[in-house]
This record gives C-alpha cells, structure tokens and sequence, in this order.
C-alpha cells in the first residue's frame, strides 16, 4: 500500500501537461524570449564560454524589462550603467567573470580524499592491533640467517644464482 | 512508351552532364582536404559581410558569433565592429556586451597583449553606439553570486 501510495506520489510529481510531454524544454521556457538556436535546436539556457548565447533569454520579460526594451531601441548614449546592467542581466544570468570564477571546491574534494585516506590508515591499525595474529616466528632475524645459512649449504643455484656469490673456501660471500 | 521513356533518360543524361551555373554558384569554396584553402582575409571579409547585412535578425546574429567563438581564434576587430553595428540594429545591448566578453575570453592566455589592442581598435565604435566595455559596467570581476537553488 505504501509503495503503491509512494508511485503515485511519484507521478503526480513529475507530471508533464498533456501535450507538452514531447516539448518539455518548451514547457519550461515559460514567458522567456526565445532568441536563438540552442542546444539540440532546444530552448535552453547555460552560461558557457564555448557557445556563449544562449537559446532564451534567462528572466521573463516583465512589465519593467518591456519598458527597458522600449528604451533601448533608442540612442544606448542615454541609458544609464544601471539600465545597461539590468538589461544585461535580463538576458543573461552570470558574466564571464562570475561564472568562470573559481569555486573552491578543490578545497573539500583534497579535505575529504585526505580524511578517507587517514580512515584506511586507522582501520589498518585497529586490524593490526586486534584482529590479526602475529606474524609467523621464521620472520624473527636469527631464523631468516639460518635458512640462508642451509640454501649455502645445499648449494642453491651454484651457476649464476646464490651460492655462486659465496665463496665456500673461505667461507664469506665473494 | 519506350520512345517517350528513352526521351526522358536524354533528359536525365543531359542535365546530370551540363553543368548548371545555377547550381555551382551556391556552392560555397569547400573546406575539405585539397580544396581551396581561405585565406584570413576572405575569412574576416565574409564574416564582416554577414555582419553587415541589413536585415540580419537576431538568430543569425548569435548563429555568427557562437561560431566564431567556437572556432580556434580571436575575431579581427573589424569583425567585432560589424558585430555590434548589428547588434545596434536589432537593438540587444546586452548581446554586444556578452560578445565583447566572449572575444575577451577567446584571447586566452596572451588576453593582456590582444584585449587592449581589440579595445583599442574598437573604441570609435564603442563611443558611437553608446556601448561599454565589460570593464566599465564592472564585469571584469564577479559582481554578483549565484542563489544556492537549496535555500530557494
């Protein structure tokens, strides 16, 4: 019964109006002026460096802007910095600068990397202390000196290997 | 029958051999391997020309330049001219300002050596239209932030 209650909980969220459904870049564009061709021929909007306008305007036009346009269809000498900025901003949503402006971000992605990497560290430290035996007793020194000591005496490798290296008459290596 | 039929392959014949002026003179000079290379020159004349056009809209106009800004260049300073004539005439300011930046984008690492110049070259322009630069309305640095679309 949830699930079923969630599914249509689900729909009714997503639903596109009948007709709009193959449009849906359409359907979002809302009142924006459509000035371009966008993206896949869509109505669009992104601010990129690379394809830098845009399909749509990015705000509606509203009563203010209409009346900003009509302005502006005069001599541009007589409209004010601030009546510039706005028709800016009418029909883009950052600048250059603004979107090209560093983030920080790299800042959390090293913190985190960092903090995971130190977790590993400590989880290999608890499985150290506590879950693993210790190491087998042939590791111990005097243990690794005597099979080395015995592979000289069967004579391992005689040609190129280990015991050509050791010099049995006066028994040190050569 | 097969006479009006073999009349109609003379047709076809005839028509797919002779050369029709028509046609060959829409054809743009090809770009492909071989072809005839253009030259900077014709390349800012044929751009300038589209700029020109009287009755360019406003979908050209932003066709012309997202082409020119996905192209591996800086546009020559007549070519910004005849950018923002045009965009003067379909009356979009904030498209001659958003042009502007992208030029200044294109510029890349040498922006200190080719912006002032393209600024230079450009000016009468700029003053006749009544156009800023980027750098006069203050977007050479970030003015505003964006909302977090979290805490809309």
């Amino acid at each position: 019964m949830a699930n079923y209650l969630m599914r249509r909980a689900l729909l009714e969220a997503v639903r596109v109006p009948a007709g709009a459904r193959s449009v849906s870049e359409l359907a979002k564009v809302g009142n924006r002026e459509w000035v371009g061709y966008g993206y896949n021929g869509q109505p669009n909007y992104a601010d990129r460096p690379d394809f830098p306008l845009p399909a749509v305007r990015f705000r509606p036009d509203t009563p203010d802007i209409k009346i900003l346009r009509e302005k502006e269809k005069g001599d541009w000498r007589k409209l004010t910095l601030e009546e510039k900025k706005a028709l800016y901003r009418a029909s883009f949503c950052q600048t250059f600068a603004e979107f090209q402006a560093p983030t920080g971000e790299w800042k959390a992605v090293v913190g985190w990397g960092l903090a995971i990497a130190s977790i590993s560290v400590w989880i290999y430290m608890g499985m150290k202390l506590f879950v693993y035996s210790p190491i087998p007793e042939t590791f111990s020194e005097e243990r690794q000196k005597a099979q080395l000591r015995r592979m000289l005496d069967l004579k391992v490798n005689p040609v190129d290997g280990l015991a050509s290296k050791w010099d049995y008459e006066n028994n040190r290596w050569k | 029958m097969l006479k009006s039929a073999s009349g109609t392959l003379v047709n076809v014949l005839k028509r797919s051999l002779l050369p029709t002026t028509r046609v060959s003179a829409v054809i743009p000079a090809r770009l492909s391997h071989g072809g005839p290379v253009e030259s900077d020159e014709e390349f800012d004349s044929r751009y300038e020309a589209f700029f020109n056009r009287k009755d360019i809209d406003g979908w050209e106009i932003r066709k012309g330049m997202n082409d020119l800004c996905g192209m591996d260049l800086v546009p020559d300073p007549r070519i910004i001219k005849a950018a923002l004539h045009a965009c003067r005439r379909v009356n979009d300011y904030a498209l001659a300002i958003r042009f502007i930046e992208a030029c200044k984008d294109k510029c890349g690492n040498k922006v200190n050596e080719i912006y002032p110049y393209i600024i230079q070259e450009i000016k009468p322009t700029l003053t006749e239209l009544g156009i800023e630069t980027p750098e006069e309305l203050g977007y050479d640095k970030p003015e505003l932030a964006l909302q977090n679309v979290y805490e809309i």
